[in-house]
């Protein structure tokens, strides 16, 4: 009763959880442009994913997997329906999530594929190596199919799952599921680390199912995660929060009649890429003045990159600003002495060198 | 179906005046007005003849008597300070009357400047220790509240018998205590005499602006070269004498000296004084808050003991509602402006049907294309927010600066520029009239006239008032654009009444019919609102019968026209509406059609916000300014439109680049040159086909260079 109560004060006067307070990008996340300055190695409009075996860049580029060998892409395979997620195992096989309902595991060269589908899988948007040969991944949503996060998010969804592939028995248990859309996921000790999107945070599944959040009151919607050389992680975001999207969030009858009634090009949701059309929604920090839009302008795409610790503490982080291009970043690994980051908003391959990044994020 | 109840309520509904009430200073004292009336409402419903003549008349006269006392802890109460020793002070006048009367026998007159005297002299201990030695007025007070009070009881051992055995009989005091003047008591007159001084001299002369500047900020006052501690003193001096008068008026009322006189008056006048209105904290106060306080205590105590409630509830009551008064007061100090801000922004429904289509390929005049990519720029980097440019005959180029500036450059190559006249405000629309004066709409200024060798002289700054608008809206707050009429007339649109300029947004938000269109006729010097209600109107020019202008309503999205003479003289016609953009400036093109700005474009996003102001109200509580959802006007277009509202061309710029913002343009010698508020440039784009030597000067006032 009393807690009912007061969520209903809250909302009434915009205070506690009612209140709309967005984090600051502030301590390891303050901005920088590294990102917006990255080299361009390749526009790849319809990249989706990266992946490396430890010596060579893996692209899923819509239907095809393909391998960066120098400076050129070989095509590794191609498929018949647009890939969501990839990732390669230990022992060199390649595994793909088709239109987030399958997941396909191949040995390069080898022609006989491991399919492996059902379990309600609908957005698969993530593959990672487990344990013991299984393969991690994370189902944004079963309610919605991948490409309708935007409306996931709008519907407050919450039917994302944490999958484990058994390739040899061809079975997918599901660790944990009711998160707020998980995107990306990474085997850490014992555990998983996720990435609940819609809660802003990456959380520990353990093994017996449990969840703790370990690093929350993200400033950004959290997306694919990798592990770094030397202990640590990759996190990338595939868009930032602002106080606008966290209003409608609260809005349900504007919320309801936006999504009835308007082109979801035109919603007041988070984008990969922004400012293609004046019908977009303008907020007032947009205004031009003397030609010049403000990067701390209130995001509707945003590119980040964060280096996490061991601990997940943040460590550095790479920035595209609002008044960048390199937005909707979804992936970022680490191949030799480079970080490759798949900008997903352009559709551009990033590399930056390592040793140039810390220097540049202050790390 | 709930739409249409929005909408309902959206019209009929004036929410947008509870702002602007609460803005009113004299809300302040119109609540405890309220609370007074209510308060006599409801004793008199719960005791018979309450409110009759007699009931009436022994009222009036105990106010009359409290009434002096709030008067005099009142005016301490604004100079920023507190008097608790009234009660005592009361007592002891009350005893140097009786005592002057019945025992030294002094003639009345002697009796009334003596008791007069003596609560100066009182207060005039608390002036000094308050106002030149500066204690805290509220323990010295409280001191002298012991010290009089205990003065007065040793006083009282000697002398209340001989008080009380004599019992002199004159016909003055006998006035001042019972009599009265066609049924009303004496005292009373006098207080009405005192009340009505008291406010002339709080409002109207310059000691009582002191008192109020000093109970203001006392810093303040004293920089400003107010006798800061000498007012000070003084007050409480005045507070003694008044306390006297009703004292006296006690004294002859009673003639008694009894042990508890004015035991706990102060807690019944600071009551009056809080309830009436007046801030503790100093500053704020009128005598009209200290009548109807002391009137609303009074029926109360009054009430109670009709109703035979004991007195020491009777005085807890009153404690109480000292309480309560007193946080309100402070409540409310603390919280009205944001109380305002928060009420005052009141979103209306407004809603536009789909918009025609932009995009290319799908056709219609407002289809997309690139015609704007070549323009050259003028002024890149060196003039800044030029909302409306123009040229003159002989080719020399004007623009407004955001520096409240206005800029030429000169002719041919534009490169040259000078300050051409100084006014201080954002110059927006400008016109030329036949005498090759500049007229210029100045945001939060009003209309100005500049003359051909750069003199800036005020045509406008107020128009005549709405009879019902409660905000005042004589003076203009945002004169956006005008034209000039064959006799001279000048129509200029205004494009709020609600918001200065740099409140815009909000105005966008509210996406209410709060601006208007302005005549001002410089042959007789007069200024009157010809049209109310518009949605922020912006743009105008005179039409080709000269006897009606063409407006844009920027976030109407229309196109209107308003005839202002001839047979259809008053009316209004929609020539365009539900436009793709918003509009902005109007200007005549050399082939006899008009040229339109778009500053910005529809977004579905905010068109939907529009038809659900709640939605609106909340957003604007509860985000700031730079994350509300906006017009977008990073980009636009211009178009050309003739009077029967069709639209024949457009311009773009797909990328923006050369040329984000577009507020206004001018045509010239076969150019179009471009204007931006929120620009560093100014543009100049070569027109295919126009008239190479079309002046729109030479074609409005039929003059050659």
């Amino acid at each position: 009763m009393i807690p009912a109560l007061r969520d209903f004060a809250h909302r009434f006067l915009g205070r506690g959880e009612g209140a709309i307070t967005v984090p600051p990008f502030d301590g390891a996340l303050k901005p920088n442009q590294t990102l917006e300055h990255a080299e361009i190695v390749a526009t790849l409009p319809g990249a989706e994913d990266l992946a490396t075996d430890g010596t060579s860049l893996y692209v899923a580029d819509g239907n095809a997997v393909l391998r960066l060998d120098g400076a050129a892409f070989v095509p590794v395979r191609q498929f018949d329906q647009p890939l969501t997620a990839l990732c390669v195992l230990p022992d060199g096989r390649v595994a793909v999530a088709l239109t987030g309902r399958e997941v396909r595991v191949f040995a390069p060269g080898a022609g006989s594929d491991i399919a492996i589908s059902g379990a309600g899988m609908t957005a698969v948007n993530a593959l990672a190596p487990g344990r013991g040969g299984t393969i991690l991944a994370t189902d944004g949503s079963t309610d919605r199919p991948y490409a309708e996060w935007g409306r996931d998010l709008l519907s407050h969804g919450r039917s994302g799952r944490l999958l484990s592939i058994d390739p040899a028995s061809r079975q997918a248990d599901v660790l944990a599921s009711g998160l707020r859309y998980a995107f990306g996921a990474a085997s850490s000790g014992d555990a998983t680390l996720v990435s609940e999107s819609w809660r802003h945070r990456l959380i520990e599944v353990s093994s017996d199912g449990s969840t703790k959040p370990v690093f929350d009151h993200l400033p950004v919607y959290p997306s694919r995660l990798s592990p770094a050389a030397g202990g640590g992680f990759w996190l990338t975001a595939f868009t930032a929060r602002t106080q606008l999207i966290e209003f409608v969030l609260r809005e349900s009858a504007y919320r309801r009649r936006m999504m009835a009634e308007i082109d979801p090009e035109f919603w007041i949701v988070p984008r990969l890429s922004a400012g293609h059309s004046f019908r977009e929604p303008m907020q007032g920090a947009h205004l031009k003045t003397m030609g010049i839009i403000k990067p701390w302008a209130p995001p509707r795409a945003y590119g980040l990159v964060v280096r996490l610790g061991s601990q997940y503490a943040p460590l550095y982080s790479l920035h595209s600003r609002v008044d960048g291009s390199n937005h909707g970043v979804v992936a970022a690994v680490e191949v030799a002495d480079s970080l490759y980051v798949l900008a997903k908003g352009p559709g551009r391959l990033l590399r930056l060198k390592l040793s140039d990044i810390r220097g540049e994020a202050g790390a | 179906m709930q739409e249409a109840l929005v909408k309902f309520k959206s019209r009929y509904w004036p929410d947008h005046l509870l702002g602007e009430i609460l803005s009113k200073r004299w809300t302040e004292t119109a609540i405890p007005m309220i609370v007074l009336i209510v308060v006599a409402i409801a004793l008199s419903n719960a005791i018979p003849g309450f409110l009759s003549t007699a009931s009436l008349g022994d009222t009036a006269r105990q106010a009359g008597e409290i009434g002096f006392v709030v008067l005099g802890i009142a005016l301490v109460v604004i100079v920023g300070g507190i008097d608790l020793s009234v009660g005592s002070m009361f007592a002891l006048c009350d005893f140097c009357a009786l005592y002057c009367l019945n025992v030294l026998n002094w003639p009345v007159p002697a009796v009334i400047v003596a008791t007069i005297a003596c609560g100066a002299l009182l207060g005039s201990i608390n002036g000094i220790l308050i106002g030149y030695l500066r204690l805290r007025a509220f323990i010295t007070t409280l001191i002298t509240l012991i010290i009089f009070r205990s003065a007065y009881d040793l006083l009282l051992v000697g002398n209340s018998v001989k008080i009380a055995s004599s019992m002199p009989d004159f016909p003055l005091w006998d006035f001042l205590g019972g009599g009265d003047v066609f049924g009303i008591p004496s005292v009373a007159l006098l207080y009405v005499v005192v009340a009505i001084f008291g406010h002339i001299f709080l409002t109207r002369l310059r000691p009582g602006w002191h008192i109020t500047a000093i109970g203001g900020s006392r810093r303040s006052a004293y920089n400003s070269g107010i006798p800061v501690r000498r007012t000070i003193a003084l007050c409480y001096v005045a507070s003694g004498a008044l306390t006297a008068i009703g004292a006296l008026f006690f004294a002859a009322r009673l003639g008694t000296v009894g042990g508890d006189v004015g035991v706990g008056l102060e807690v019944t006048v600071l009551t009056a004084t809080v309830l009436g209105g007046i801030t503790l904290g100093g500053g704020k106060g009128s005598v009209a808050k200290a009548l109807a306080g002391t009137l609303i205590v009074l029926l109360i105590t009054n009430g109670l003991t009709t109703l035979s409630v004991r007195g020491g509830y009777n005085r807890m009551v009153l404690a109480s509602i000292l309480l309560i008064a007193a946080t309100i007061d402070i409540r409310w100090l603390k919280n009205r402006n944001r109380i305002i801000s928060k009420v005052y922004v009141a979103p209306a429904y407004h809603y536009l049907p789909p918009p025609p289509s932009t995009e290319i390929g799908k056709g219609g005049p407002f289809e997309q294309n690139d015609k704007l990519r070549d323009v050259s720029l003028i002024g890149l980097g060196r003039i800044e927010a030029p909302e409306d440019v123009i040229l003159d005959r002989h080719d020399n180029l004007y623009a407004g600066s955001r520096h409240g500036d206005i800029m030429k450059f000169y002719a041919p190559d534009y490169e040259r520029m000078e300050v051409f006249a100084h006014i201080g405000g954002q110059p927006l629309g400008m016109a030329f009239d036949c005498n090759d004066n500049l007229y210029c709409c100045i945001g939060g200024m009003g209309l100005y006239r500049i003359a051909p060798d750069g003199k800036v002289e005020k045509a406008t700054d107020e128009t005549n008032r709405s009879l019902w608008s409660v905000n005042d809206d004589s003076r203009l707050r945002l004169a956006d654009d005008l034209d000039i009429a064959d006799d001279g007339r000048i129509f200029f649109s205004e494009a709020t009444v609600r918001y200065e300029m740099d409140e815009w947004p909000v105005d966008g938000l509210e996406a209410r019919g709060n601006g208007r269109i302005i005549c001002y006729d410089p042959n007789s010097n007069t200024t009157r609102t010809v049209l109310r209600g518009l949605k922020f109107p912006n743009g105008i020019a005179i039409a080709s019968d000269r006897q009606s202008i063409l407006f844009a309503e920027t976030f109407g999205c229309s196109i209107k026209r308003y005839w202002f003479d001839g047979p259809k003289s008053g009316k209004v016609e929609v020539v365009m509406d539900n436009l793709p953009g918003y509009p902005d400036n109007i200007n005549l093109a050399s082939d006899g059609n008009y040229w339109l700005a778009l500053v910005g474009m529809r977004s579905p996003a905010l068109d939907l916000a529009w038809r659900m102001p709640d939605f609106r109200r909340r957003m604007g509580k509860r985000l700031p300014v730079d994350e509300w959802l906006f017009p977008n006007i990073n980009t636009g277009c211009v178009v050309k439109f003739n009077e029967q509202g069709q639209i024949l061309e457009s311009f773009w710029d797909l990328g923006g680049v050369n040329h984000p913002m577009i507020t206004s343009m001018r045509e010239h010698r076969g150019h179009l040159y471009l204007g931006g508020i929120a620009n560093n440039r100014i543009g100049r784009f070569k027109l295919e086909g126009a008239d190479p030597n079309f002046v729109q000067y030479d074609k409005r006032w039929g003059k050659q260079a």
